[in-house]
């Protein structure tokens, strides 16, 4: 196709994807600049393949942070020749990101929960954080038909702030597993409710998707296409449209203005020739993950925008949020010795535990504002070197017989809880641009700006009282080394890899970048579409929203384009 | 001396690799300033170490379906690795229905281990070398012969005061040195087919659907469930 485009998008993952998807659809004329190369999950996945075929047994390393096999490219905390600095006294951020088709959307964890009508409007709520410009209600029909297209589990259930799908819309969840059984008596004898597991992976076969075969790690990545990654959902049928091109390896750093002050495209670098190249289009769309897109913005300065494009009000790079995060796993003798079980497949938990505090919260009875969800994890996965240690930290020195034996108890005898909270956005975090540190080709590179405040330290503290009542309730004995401190047992800043904001949609100008379309206040063909745009950062996990969100907002975007309004 | 005990003694333990990844690795160890023989003359081994560390590992974008051989040089000269087998069957003895740890090559993977330019693996590098000349040095200071070649009585005699807990502080770090080992050794031996069906782990097989937890499964958990009040 010949340029200048219809639009131009920025980033391949799940805002981005999910543009072209409905883009191209609409027939608008596309093109895709994607930083990482290209990647083939039909081909490139380890599907079966054990440790023993790997390096180390497939134990993670500095260059693959999650393991041999897991299938993040060129990435993870650190990406080679992209720095980014932490701010002087700021508490730690860690920044995940690969250089791969599909970016992160192809080892994420697929948990995909609907935001509640609450999360929408956190202020209205209790005082604190910011309302969005849409309600629940608005979102509704678009995670109606994100929920439809790429595949996601789960039941309707009745629990507060913890939206049910209307029928059709969901796949059957699979039957909890050994642990997940017994773990929901623990939970339900302290009298919170357990919940089926929303992961966006078939359980029924879709437009040509097989379901899943219940065995292979997903965080691989998957070749028959059970789960969801922008690559094998997204990517294949915009393709089919014939409205796409797609570019690997284009290192997208400045949004490019016309004399009108509208965006005339985009300028990249070639990461692997460095040659600079700029394209043109009708209008922009910036999907480069929350904090990529403001960095674009940052360094798109201009004489009407000298401080960055779209940033008159200094409002880009604002409230950079995570989630909470914190674990605490348990030794359980009274899974010791259950008759084997296969408890692969679908590689997260067939059941999760809701926020249940709600109506405490309403009456002001907990400490912290906000809520958390739980996620476990254990069962008899595939074994890895953790068993080592696993085995060191509940026996005596046992060898021969005896150890075999103990192997044979202790496997499958832990589980892992993890609780996933919401953030408050503060003035405390922000991300800006380093004035000394530059990338390899010359750009800027971001400064993470970090502090978490009370509000979830506190929720971090009451996750690990709950974890050790649960563990407690059912007879286990928690592993050392956890923290009671909330202040010491919270993840790092960006750890959970749920960053969000930084772009935020908002009323006006003055307290946001874009609209509630994502569209900027100040560049009307210009968009954004990842989770920058977030207002809030709920328990819920961010990517079921992200996707709703860059339907919606591409679906007004193809509106305008056709009404010459753009 | 030594070899007169010889028919008490142990096979040498054969390594798994072939020549043509020794061959590779030399390559790559010459190209980083790595004296052929490492180990054979005195300070070589530190030098290999030195060198090791600037060696690179598999990169960022390794190929997944069909991986590669750890490219990294090893570091065990072959008398550590002859401790390290020694004492991986100490670990893993082969049993009626499973292989020994050093017939799954778990020696080698010990060496692929602590030779690798990881943070890691670096850090578990000493203790593990250090433990394996202990055990030799050991083997000559109780009994005047080679590990190999000790009676098996001897062997066993000095393998288990290992394992026990120490009352001779001179044990201390030996004892540390083998739950390390023993831990490495484990992961190494459970992350294979064998190990797999040893442990039961009946995974990694395509199922037309998930059957869920079997009804002796779910009267495991009922028992014990009810025992806990729940
Ligand atoms: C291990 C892991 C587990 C996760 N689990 C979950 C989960 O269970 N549930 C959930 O909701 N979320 C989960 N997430 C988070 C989820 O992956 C992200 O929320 C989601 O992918 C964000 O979508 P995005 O489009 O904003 O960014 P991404 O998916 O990261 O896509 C951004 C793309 O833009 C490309 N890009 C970056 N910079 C540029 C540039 N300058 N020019 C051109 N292209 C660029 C990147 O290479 C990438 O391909 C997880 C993430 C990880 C890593
Ligand atoms: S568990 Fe299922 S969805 Fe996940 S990779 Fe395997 S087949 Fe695909």
């Amino acid at each position: 196709m010949s340029e200048p485009y219809d639009v131009i998008i920025v980033g391949s993952g799940a805002g981005g994807g999910m543009s072209a998807y409905t883009l191209t659809k609409a027939g608008l004329k596309v093109l895709l600049l994607e930083a990482g190369r290209n990647y083939d999950p039909v081909t490139e996945t380890p599907m079966f393949n054990i440790p023993s075929e790997a390096p180390l047994r497939g134990t993670s390393t500095p260059d693959k942070p999650f393991g041999f096999y897991d299938a993040t490219v060129d990435g993870g905390w650190q990406v080679p020749n992209e720095p980014y600095t932490i701010a002087e006294g700021s508490e730690p951020f860690m920044w995940w990101r690969p250089r791969m088709m599909g970016g992160r959307t192809n080892h994420w964890g697929r948990i995909s929960l609907r935001f509640g009508p609450l999360d929408f409007k956190p202020k209205s709520r209790d005082g604190l954080g910011q309302d969005w410009p849409i309600t629940y209600d608005e979102l509704a029909p678009w995670y109606d038909k994100v929920e439809r297209l790429i595949g996601v589990t789960g039941r309707a259930q009745g629990l507060p702030n913890t939206p049910d799908s209307p029928d059709g819309c969901l796949q059957p969840p699979p039957t909890p597993r050994a642990y997940e059984q017994f773990v929901t008596r623990g939970f339900n004898g302290l009298g919170i409710p357990v919940a089926a597991m929303h992961a966006a992976v078939l359980t029924q076969p879709l437009n040509g998707r097989a379901a899943c075969f219940y065995a292979t790690s997903c965080g691989r990545g998957c070749s028959i296409k059970a789960n969801f990654q922008s690559t094998t959902v997204l990517l294949p049928p915009a393709m089919a449209t014939g409205n796409l091109d797609i570019r690997a390896n284009a290192l997208v750093y400045q949004v490019d203005l016309d004399r009108t002050g509208k965006a005339k495209g985009v300028t990249f670098v070639d990461r692997v020739t460095g040659e600079h190249h700029s394209v043109t289009a009708r209008s922009v769309v910036l999907a480069a993950g929350a904090c990529e897109s403001a960095r674009i913005l940052l360094n798109s300065k201009s004489a009407a925008f000298p401080d960055g494009l779209c940033n008159t009000h200094g409002m880009v790079g604002r409230y950079l949020m995570d989630s909470v995060g914190t674990s605490v796993s348990g030794q359980f003798p009274a899974l010791e010795n259950l008759p084997p079980t296969n408890d692969d497949g679908m590689s997260v938990g067939h059941i999760y535990v809701p926020w249940w505090g709600y109506e405490k919260q309403s009456r002001k009875q907990l400490p912290f504002p906000r809520g958390y969800h739980i996620e476990m994890g254990g069962g008899r996965a595939m074994p890895g070197m953790n068993l080592g240690a696993m085995l060191s930290a509940s026996g005596d020195l046992t060898v021969g017989s005896a150890l075999r034996e103990d192997a044979r108890r202790i496997y499958g005898s832990y589980i892992g809880f993890a609780g996933r909270g919401e953030m408050i956005p503060n003035e405390d975090c922000y991300t800006d641009l380093d004035p000394q540190v530059k990338d390899k080709w010359g750009i800027p590179v971001l400064r993470f700006h970090w502090k978490w405040s009370e509000h979830e330290t506190g929720q971090a503290a009451h996750m690990v009282q709950t974890f050790l009542e649960v563990i407690d309730k059912l007879g286990g004995k928690p592993t050392p080394g956890y923290q009671t401190d909330g202040k010491q047992a919270i993840s790092r800043g960006g750890e959970i890899i749920h960053e969000v904001g930084t772009v935020r949609m908002g009323h006006s100008p003055e307290d946001s970048v874009v609209n509630a379309y994502g569209q900027s206040w100040a560049v009307k063909n210009l968009f954004v579409t990842d989770g920058a745009v977030l207002v809030s950062s709920p328990d819920k996990n961010p990517t079921l929203s992200i996707l709703a969100l860059a339907w919606r907002s591409s679906d007004h975007l193809a509106g305008l384009a056709r009404r010459g309004e753009l | 001396m030594s070899h007169q005990k010889a028919q008490s003694g142990i096979t040498p333990y054969v390594s798994r690799v072939d020549r043509r990844t020794t061959l590779a690795w030399l390559g790559g160890a010459v190209a980083a300033g790595l004296a052929a023989g490492a180990g054979a003359v005195p300070g070589a081994a530190e030098a290999a170490v030195v060198a090791a560390n600037t060696l690179k590992g598999y990169g960022t974008d390794p190929k997944l379906t069909h991986p590669d051989k750890a490219p990294w040089p090893r570091l065990m000269t072959p008398a550590q690795l002859q401790a390290a087998a020694v004492l991986c069957d100490f670990i893993l003895p082969a049993s009626a229905d499973a292989p020994s740890a050093t017939a799954l090559g778990v020696p080698d993977f010990i060496d692929e281990w602590i030779s690798a330019p990881y943070p890691a693996q670096v850090a578990d590098r000493p203790a593990i070398l250090e433990g394996l000349d202990w055990l030799e040095a050991e083997a000559q200071r109780r009994h005047h012969a080679v590990l190999l070649q000790l009676a098996s009585a001897d062997r066993a005699a000095l393998l288990t005061s290992l394992a026990a807990k120490p009352t001779d502080p001179s044990l201390n770090k030996p004892h540390i040195f083998l739950w390390r080992f023993r831990a490495l050794v484990i992961g190494a031996y459970y992350t294979t087919k064998p190990g797999f069906k040893d442990i039961g782990y009946h995974g990694n097989v395509a199922l037309a659907a998930y059957p869920g937890p079997s009804d002796a499964v779910k009267a495991h958990l009922d028992r014990e469930l009810k025992k806990l009040g729940l």
